[in-house]
């Protein structure tokens, strides 16, 4: 046994190391365990073909003075990062082949769609009134029948929506507060990181370890010891046991669902709660490496879809019907760019034949359909990025087992626990638990994308300090 | 399913599910006591319903379920 932390973390995704440099900060021994060998979660970085990719950070919303996100990056040291800010039209939406941009700023944002939509001006205006000021009441109001309320003409409401696949869209289940979400401090102002996401990592490891606290990777928990109705130790897979006076459970629910298995005062009802509940889809990813001198690089994402089937995409996408291009920022100051991210929804079904198998051993069937699916993303981004194909230097993917496999989520869920309008007592979880000192934290918990995550470490953190 | 069905399988589900003692259901006896419920667990009940029935508890609706007979009437008159 060790010696007593303050607070033990268990998973180190964005949300487990913003609670751990929040909890540091206030000078609380914290200590982090991670079960894979490296910390970050979906912020983490890896290395191909010489060069570093994104596992899930593309682009970050609300970061400039007074907006949404500045004080808490400001708080966590984030801001200190290198920062870029993306051009005036930071997304290009192209649906069926008609090109439309969203601008930053609310005012330029309404403008420039009325520009196209001159007689939804009015609906345009209502809509980003409301991104300003959603409140938890929007938990309970379905975001696409808000948009057809909002929107008379069908071909906006999917450009309006185009943008948001940073979640999940299904038309049935979204809640208008996750849609808002997702939207709107990107409007405020959108920013690169220039670098990988490992230099977010290593900052808030870097805010840990100078208070005194530890991160241990390898380190993979599979229990949670309870003694008179308080959790007092985590134990990992290879026995090692830790005590702490608080607890963070950073993983999937339906992970933290078995760990809690021999805790008294936990019921099965919470247990089955949280492990049953339905994902969300997972992601197809493309990530290129252009040759060198190919192709200039755009500081703004672009979204292709074949047609005005934004909401009903996700449910069949195959062959591949809508992407995301996102461009990494040369670290070389050159305007040339080397990299180019390609992701479209793919829903579980879509891979679960391969669900018994691990990374690098799925065989040559999955690598076939890899290869197919890639062609197809790289087609529709040719739409946009003109003769891409021959600019190609080499071409990896991950699929939701990759996701699955590397990060510890069920189903490869890109956005964690689905939502749901229609319940939302069940779908938006509280920070607490049955367990007065286990808090939760991450994606899961109320909403994902990195600004969801931060705002949840935040309210979670709130509870000790 | 008839009351009776939706009464013997409710309680032996909540009686599993919040680890006491099936004996202690009863039409009358207080929901909200006998299955040591509080805000969080509370939405556990709503999920087991909402699993097993399809029936969904309304916050507005909440306050209204009392006692286990309140809980049989509502799933009764909300299963599809």
């Amino acid at each position: 046994m060790n010696l007593m932390n303050d607070v033990l973390i268990v998973g180190s995704g964005l949300g487990g190391l913003e609670c751990g440099a929040l909890l540091a900060q206030r000078g609380l021994r914290v200590l982090v365990l991670e079960g894979s060998n490296q910390p970050g979660g979906c912020m983490q970085s890896f290395r191909r073909g010489g060069m570093h990719f994104d596992t899930g950070l593309h682009y970050v919303g609300g970061l400039a003075p007074g907006q949404s996100m500045h004080r808490a990056f400001a708080q966590l040291g984030l801001l200190e990062l290198p920062w870029q800010r993306m051009d005036e039209d930071f997304d290009h939406v192209i649906i069926g082949g008609r090109h439309f941009a969203f601008h930053q700023g609310y005012d330029a944002f309404v403008e420039g769609l009325a520009q196209d939509f001159p007689h939804q001006r009015e609906a345009l205006q209502c809509f980003v009134r409301r991104l300003q000021n959603t409140t938890t009441a929007d938990m309970e109001v379905c975001a696409y029948d808000y948009l057809a309320q909002t929107f008379s003409d069908e071909l906006l409401l999917n450009v309006v929506s185009a943008a948001a696949m940073k979640t999940e869209l299904r038309r049935e289940s979204l809640p208008l507060f996750n849609f808002a979400h997702t939207c709107s401090s990107y409007i405020e102002s959108s920013w690169r990181l220039k670098g990988d996401g490992n230099l977010l990592v290593n900052k808030l490891l870097d805010t840990i370890r100078e208070a005194g606290g530890e991160v241990l990777t390898n380190s993979r928990v599979v229990r949670l010891v309870e003694t008179d109705g308080r959790v007092t130790a985590a134990v990992c897979a290879d026995g090692r046991s830790y005590e702490a006076g608080h607890f963070i459970s950073d993983v999937h629910p339906a992970v933290l669902s078995q760990m809690l298995e021999d805790c008294p005062s936990v019921r099965k009802a919470f247990r089955r709660r949280m492990s049953s509940a339905e994902n969300t889809c997972g992601m197809f990813t493309v990530q290129l490496i252009i040759k060198p001198g190919a192709m200039r690089y755009f500081a703004h994402n672009v979204f292709v879809y074949d047609k005005p089937n934004v909401w009903t995409m996700t449910e069949e996408n195959s062959p591949v019907k809508g992407v995301m291009l996102s461009a990494r920022v040369p670290e070389d100051g050159s305007d040339m760019l080397r990299q180019v991210d390609i992701l479209t929804p793919m829903p579980w079904h879509e891979c679960q034949r391969w669900d018994d198998t691990k990374v690098g051993r799925r065989g040559d069937a999955y690598k076939a359909y890899c290869t197919e699916k890639a062609g197809e993303c790289i087609a529709m981004a040719g739409q946009y990025l003109t003769g891409l194909s021959e600019m190609v230097e080499q071409c990896y993917t991950s699929t939701p087992l990759t996701y699955r496999d590397y990060l510890g989520t069920p189903q490869g869920g890109a956005f964690g626990i689905r939502k749901d309008w229609r319940t939302p007592l069940l779908s938006f979880h509280s920070v607490t638990t049955p367990l007065p000192n286990l808090l939760l934290t991450g994606q899961s918990i109320v909403l994902p994308g990195i600004e969801g995550v931060t705002m949840t470490a935040f309210e979670t953190c709130s509870k000790i300090i | 399913m008839t009351r009776e069905e939706i009464i013997a399988e409710i309680n032996a589900e909540l009686a599993e599910e919040f680890e006491i003692d099936e004996a202690a259901i009863t039409p009358d006896a207080p929901i909200y006591q006998t299955l040591e419920l509080d805000s969080l667990s509370l939405v556990d009940l709503i999920g087991i319903v909402q699993t097993k029935y399809g029936v969904l508890i309304s916050k507005a609706e909440l306050p209204t379920i009392k006692t286990f007979a309140q809980l049989y009437d509502y799933i009764e008159q909300h299963q599809k």
